[in-house]
C-alpha cells in the first residue's frame, strides 16, 4: 500500500547521534497521525525532516507520490503549527495569517476573504488588529493553527502544539483541535510527548523511542497489544513478568513459570512452544484485590494470595501494591460497588488477587526487563531511611 | 556549495574591514618593534635594539606606576559600584530602569568637556582645592599621633608623607590624585552596569534563606551576594582596568609632568619624538599588562563558570540544612 | 534593612558625584567672565547670568568658528562611521548568530578583541598602518579609525539582541513559502531594526566622543570637537562656547534617545484594513 506522506528508510545523524534510525511508515490522506515518544526520541527531527529544515542522511520522504527529500522548505505544501507558535511580533494577527497568502502573491480580495474565513474557524474575528504580545497564550494558538491552515497545505505539521499551554486551556484546545481536523479534513501530523493527547486525537499512533519506530497502530491497539516492553511501560502503566513456558492447559492458553511468582495461565497467541522465555505486560487495571475469595467464573482466572504493602485511595479508585512471593505487583481497582460497604483492605493485609488469563498480552520478542521502565514504586517500600517515619514502619507492618 | 558561499558573502564586510584596519596594523606594530629607529623619525633596519633600550630605568617605573595607580582606580570604581549595584538590584523594576538610565545620563555629555569641567573645578583657587588642603592639614596631624611603626607603614605605602603640606606644591591639579579622581568618575558606570546586571539575576531569596538561618546582613551579604555575582566582579574589573592602563587623555590633562602613565609615553614617542620603533614597543607592553589579566581572568571564568553556578546553590543549600561554617 | 540604607546612601552620593559635573558644564555655559570662569567678581559681587556663549555660537561668530568647524567635521564623521559601522555591524552579527564554523570563530575574535583594546593602543596601530603605506592622516583616516571601533560595538549590540531571537520564527516564515530575501527584509530586518538603532546611537556617541584614536590619526589642522577642545587651555577664551556646545549636545542626545525610545517601545497598529 502507497500511503499519501510516506517515509522509506529515513536517517538522520547529527554528528555521532542517531536522531532518526532507517524509519519507515505511510500516512494515509486525512488522517490525524501522531508521533509520540519520550524527548529525544527523534520525533520532532522527523517533523522537521518533512517541514524542510533538515535532510535526510538517508531514505526518501513522498508527499503524495512525489518526492520532497531535497525540496526547500518553502517550497514544500507542508505547513507547520510551532511548540512556541513562533508567531511574527511585529505583525498583527491579521498580518500573521495573511503572511503565506502574501508571500504566494494571491489577490487583494482573495486573502481578504480566507483569511477572514480563518479568523472564523478559530474564533478570533475581534481580535485581528492585536499583536501576539497583546493575546493569550491559547489565542496565540489558534493563530498559528489559522497561519499555518490558511494556506491549504497538504499536511499540517504540529510540533507539541500544547505543550505551553496549561492544563484547563490544553483540554478546550484538544476538543478544538479534534473539531478542526473534522472540519478541514487535512492531514495532520502531530507531534506530542503526552500518551493522553495521543490517544485522544489520533486515528493512528507511531510510538518513537531512541530514533526507531517501535509501533504503529490505532490508540486501542497501542494500549491493549503493546509489541515492545518500551510501548507497554511508556503508554500508561503495567506490571511485566519474564517467565519459561512450562505447559498447555487447555488450546490456546499456556502456563507460565515466573521466577519469584507463582504459575499463571495466560492467553498464547504468540504460539509458543515449552521451553520458550515470554515477557508478559499485564495493566494495572486488569487486576482484583479482595478481602473475600473471588467467585469462580472461569476456568482461566488465575487466583493467588497477596499481601497488601501500600495503598493510595484517589476517589473513583484505588492504586494498590501487593506482594506475592518476592514480587510486587501494581494494582488499579475502580470502585464499581459502594466502597464504605466493602470490607476495607489495609496495609499488610492478606488478600485474593486474581485476573482473567485473557487479559494479560505477551511481547513479541522476548528481552530482559528494562528496570527504568517499570511503574514509580509507591512511597513506603524504601522509605525506611526517612527520619521522620521511621517508627511508624514497625506499626505499618504489623 | 551555495551555503559556504552565502556565509563568506555575510561574514566577508566586516571580516576583511576588521582585519585591514585592526589584525594588520596590531602584526605592523608588533614588527616594528623589532626594528630601530633613524634620526629623523623614520623606521630603521631589523634589529633588537629597541628593545634593548626598554631596559632604560624610566620604562619600568612608568609601566609600574601605570598597572599601580590603574589598580587603585578599579578598587575605588569597584567599591562604590558594589553598594550601588546592590541598591538599584533590590528596586522595583520600574525605578531599576530609570536609575541605571540617570547613571547612564552624565555620559551623554562629551567626555572631554567632561574631564574639562573637572580641570576648572580642580583649579587652584577652587573650593575643591581649598577641602584637599584641609584635608592634607588633617592627615599631617593625625600622622603626628601615630605610633612609629606605624608611621614607616605609612609612608612606604604613601597613605601619609612625613613633611608638612606646603600649600605651593599640594594642589590637586597635575597630581596622581586628580588623575585618580577623575579616572574614578569617569569609569565608575562601567563598574556599576556589569555588577548590577550581575546582582539584578541574583536570587535575593537566597539572603533571605541566608538570614533565616541566623546569619547577620553582612555576613550573608560577603557569604552569599559577593560570590552569587562573581561573574559581575570580574567583568567589572576588566570594564574598569583595562581603560584605565591604557588612559592618557585624563594624565595628559590632569596629571602635569606629575603623572606621566605608558598612555602619555607612548603619545610623545609617536607623535613628539617621532619614534616610531619606541611607541610600537611601549604599545606591545601595553597590551601584555592588559592581555595578562585579561587571560588569566578568561581562563578562570571558563574553569569557574560551571563550578561557581553549583557552589552557589551548595552554599545557600548547606545555610539552610544550618552548618554556617 | 540597615545595609539597604547604607547602599541607598551610598548611591545618593555616587549619584551626586556623577552629577557635579555636569550641572557645573550646564551652568558654566551661562557664566559672565570667560577669563576667569567665575560667576563672582573679584570684589566677590555674584554677576549673574550671561547668555552671550549661546549668542555667540548661534550667530556663528568668528572668534568661535574653529570650534564650530571642528564640531561640524565631528558631526560628519560620527554620521558616516555610525552608517558605515550599522552595515558592517549588523551582517557581522548576522553571520555569527547564524553560522558556527571555524571562519566565525576567527570572525567573532576579530570582532571582539578591538573591544578590550585600549583606544591608544588601536589609534597606534592604525597610525603605524597609515605610516607604513605612506597614506596622509585626515578626515578619511579618522573615519576609517572610527569605523573600525564603532563595527565591533554595533556588532556586540546586535548579537545580544540576536540571542533573544527565536530562530523558529524565521522557520515559520520559510515554512509559509516565503524565500531568504523576503524572510530578511520582512522578518529580520524589522525585527532587528530596535537593535540596530540602539547599535547605531552608540557608535554615534562614540565617535563624537572619541579624542584617544583621533588624535593620533588626525594629522596635522585637521581637528574634531574633542581633540579641538582637549588642545585648549583653562585660559583660552572660549571655554564656555565649549560648555554651551556640549550642554546642547546633550538635550540634543537625549531628545533622539527619548524618541527612539518611544519608536521602538511602542510598535502599534499601522496598518490599514
Amino acid at each position: 500500500m502507497s500511503g499519501f506522506l510516506e517515509f522509506q528508510g529515513v536517517t538522520k545523524r547529527f554528528g555521532h547521534v542517531l536522531a532518526v534510525n532507517d524509519v519507515s511508515f505511510s500516512v494515509k490522506k486525512g488522517e490525524f497521525f501522531s508521533l509520540l515518544g519520550p524527548s529525544g526520541c527523534g520525533k520532532t527531527t522527523l517533523l522537521r525532516l518533512i517541514a524542510g529544515f533538515e535532510q535526510p542522511d538517508e531514505g526518501r520522504i513522498l508527499l503524495d507520490g512525489q518526492d520532497i527529500t531535497r525540496l526547500p522548505a518553502n517550497k514544500r505544501s507542508v505547513n507547520t503549527v510551532f511548540q512556541n507558535y513562533a508567531l511574527f511580533p511585529h505583525l498583527s494577527v491579521y498580518d500573521n495569517i495573511a503572511f503565506g497568502l502574501r508571500v504566494a502573491r494571491r489577490p487583494k480580495d482573495e486573502i481578504e476573504r480566507e483569511v477572514a474565513a480563518m479568523l472564523r474557524l478559530v474564533q478570533m474575528e475581534d481580535k485581528a488588529d492585536r499583536f501576539p504580545n497583546q493575546i493569550s497564550g491559547g489565542q496565540k494558538q489558534r493563530v498559528a493553527i489559522a497561519r499555518a491552515l490558511v494556506n491549504k497545505p497538504r499536511v499540517l505539521l504540529l510540533d507539541e502544539p500544547l505543550a505551553a499551554l496549561d492544563l484547563k486551556l490544553r483540554q478546550r484546545m484538544l476538543l478544538e483541535l479534534d473539531l478542526i481536523h473534522d472540519e478541514v479534513g487535512i492531514t495532520f501530523l502531530y507531534v506530542t510527548h503526552d500518551q493522553g493527547e495521543a490517544m485522544s486525537l489520533s486515528d493512528r499512533i507511531a510510538v518513537m523511542h531512541s530514533g526507531v519506530c517501535e509501533q504503529i497502530a490505532s490508540p486501542a491497539e497501542v494500549y491493549e497489544a503493546p509489541k515492545t516492553s518500551f510501548v507497554a511501560s511508556f503508554i500508561g502503566d503495567t506490571n511485566f513478568f519474564d517467565g519459561v513456558v512450562t505447559s498447555f492447559p487447555e488450546n490456546n492458553y499456556c502456563k507460565l513459570d515466573i521466577n519469584g511468582f507463582a504459575e499463571v495461565v495466560c492467553y498464547n497467541d504468540k504460539q509458543k512452544a515449552i521451553g520458550d522465555r515470554v515477557n508478559l505486560s499485564l495493566r494495572p487495571e486488569k487486576f482484583r484485590v479482595s478481602v473475600d475469595p473471588p467467585p469462580r467464573q472461569n476456568p482461566h482466572m488465575n487466583v493467588l494470595r497477596a499481601r497488601v504493602e501500600d495503598i493510595i485511595y484517589s476517589g473513583n479508585h484505588t492504586n494498590y501494591w501487593v506482594s506475592v512471593g518476592a514480587r510486587r505487583v501494581a494494582v488499579y481497582q475502580q470502585h464499581l460497588g459502594y466502597l464504605l460497604d466493602e470490607k476495607p483492605i489495609r496495609w499488610g493485609d492478606d488478600v485474593w488477587l486474581y485476573w482473567d488469563a485473557d487479559t494479560g498480552y505477551m511481547l513479541d520478542d522476548y528481552a530482559p526487563i528494562d528496570e527504568s521502565l517499570l511503574p514509580p514504586k509507591a512511597p513506603g517500600g524504601a522509605a525506611s531511611a526517612n527520619p521522620f517515619t521511621s517508627g511508624r514502619e514497625d506499626g505499618a507492618a504489623k | 556549495m551555495t551555503k559556504k558561499l552565502r556565509e563568506a558573502l555575510v561574514t566577508s564586510p566586516s571580516f576583511i574591514w576588521l582585519t585591514l584596519f585592526f589584525a594588520i596594523p596590531s602584526l605592523i606594530v608588533l614588527a616594528f618593534t623589532f626594528h630601530g629607529h633613524t634620526a629623523n623619525g623614520g623606521v630603521g633596519e631589523w634589529s633588537l635594539s629597541t628593545w634593548r633600550e626598554l631596559v632604560d630605568p624610566d620604562y619600568p617605573v612608568i609601566v609600574w606606576k601605570t598597572i599601580r595607580i590603574s589598580a587603585e582606580v578599579t578598587a575605588w570604581c569597584i567599591l562604590l559600584a558594589l553598594p550601588c549595584a546592590y541598591a538599584i538590584a533590590r528596586m522595583k523594576t520600574k525605578w531599576r530602569a530609570i536609575v541605571a538610565g540617570a547613571i547612564m545620563l552624565p555620559f551623554w555629555t562629551n567626555f572631554v568637556v567632561r574631564v574639562f569641567a573637572w580641570k576648572t573645578m580642580l583649579h587652584p583657587d577652587g573650593w575643591l582645592q581649598h577641602c584637599y588642603f584641609a584635608f592634607l592639614q588633617f592627615r599631617a596631624w593625625c600622622f603626628e599621633w601615630l605610633p612609629p611603626s606605624v608611621r614607616g607603614f605609612c609612608v612606604w605605602s604613601g597613605l601619609a608623607s612625613p613633611t608638612p603640606p606646603d600649600p605651593a606644591s599640594s594642589t590637586i591639579l597635575d597630581s596622581e590624585t586628580a588623575v585618580v579622581l577623575v579616572s574614578v568618575y569617569t569609569l565608575l558606570p562601567f563598574a556599576i552596569m556589569p555588577l548590577y546586571t550581575a546582582a539584578e539575576k541574583f536570587d535575593f531569596s537566597l539572603m533571605e534563606a541566608a538570614r533565616d538561618l541566623g546569619a547577620k546582613s553582612f555576613y550573608a551579604f560577603r557569604k552569599v551576594f559577593i560570590p552569587g555575582i562573581r561573574q559581575g566582579l570580574v567583568s567589572a574589573f576588566l570594564m574598569v582596568f583595562i581603560p584605565a592602563i591604557g588612559s592618557y587623555v585624563i594624565p595628559q590633562m590632569l596629571g602635569g609632568t606629575n603623572c606621566v602613565l605608558i598612555g602619555n609615553k607612548i603619545f610623545m614617542r609617536a607623535i613628539q619624538n617621532r619614534n616610531i620603533p619606541h611607541a610600537s614597543a611601549l604599545a606591545t607592553l601595553m597590551a601584555v599588562s592588559v592581555f595578562l589579566p585579561l587571560g588569566c581572568a578568561l581562563w578562570w571564568r571558563r574553569h569557574q563558570a560551571a563550578r561557581d553556578k553549583r557552589e552557589v546553590e551548595v552554599r545557600a543549600a548547606r545555610l539552610m540544612l544550618g552548618g554556617t561554617k | 534593612m540597615r545595609r539597604s540604607f547604607f547602599s541607598m546612601t551610598m548611591l545618593g552620593l555616587v549619584m551626586a558625584f556623577l552629577y557635579v559635573p555636569v550641572i557645573l558644564i550646564f551652568a558654566y555655559g551661562f557664566v559672565p567672565n570667560g577669563v576667569s570662569m567665575s560667576f563672582f567678581g573679584h570684589d566677590g559681587r555674584f554677576l549673574g547670568f550671561s547668555g552671550k556663549w549661546f549668542g555667540l555660537i548661534f550667530s556663528g561668530h568668528y572668534s568661535v568658528r574653529p570650534l564650530l568647524q571642528s564640531f561640524w567635521l565631528s558631526l560628519r564623521i560620527a554620521g558616516l562611521a555610525t552608517l558605515v559601522s550599522c552595515v558592517l555591524g549588523t551582517t557581522a552579527a548576522l553571520a555569527l548568530h547564524k553560522w558556527k564554523s571555524r571562519l566565525q570563530s576567527i570572525h567573532y575574535g576579530l570582532v571582539y578583541t578591538p573591544l578590550i583594546m585600549p583606544d591608544i593602543l588601536i589609534g597606534i596601530s592604525l597610525l603605524m598602518l597609515f605610516v607604513a603605506s605612506g597614506i596622509e592622516c585626515g578626515f578619511w583616516t579618522i573615519l576609517i579609525a572610527h569605523v573600525t571601533f564603532c563595527v565591533s560595538y554595533v556588532t556586540m549590540t546586535l548579537l545580544a539582541r540576536l540571542q533573544d531571537f527565536d530562530d523558529r520564527i524565521i522557520e515559520a516564515a520559510y515554512d509559509l513559502g516565503a524565500g531568504p530575501w523576503y524572510t530578511f527584509f520582512r522578518i529580520e530586518l524589522p525585527l532587528l531594526l530596535p537593535g540596530i538603532v540602539a547599535g547605531g546611537l552608540l557608535a554615534f556617541t562614540l565617535s563624537i566622543d572619541d579624542v584617544v584614536i583621533t588624535s593620533f590619526v588626525n594629522g596635522a589642522g585637521t581637528n574634531t570637537f574633542p581633540t579641538y577642545v582637549s588642545s585648549m587651555t583653562k585660559h583660552s577664551r572660549n571655554l564656555p562656547a565649549v560648555f554651551v556646545l556640549s550642554t546642547l549636545m546633550l538635550l540634543f542626545t537625549c531628545a533622539l534617545v527619548g524618541v527612539s525610545k518611544f519608536l521602538t517601545s511602542n510598535h502599534e497598529p499601522r496598518r490599514k484594513a
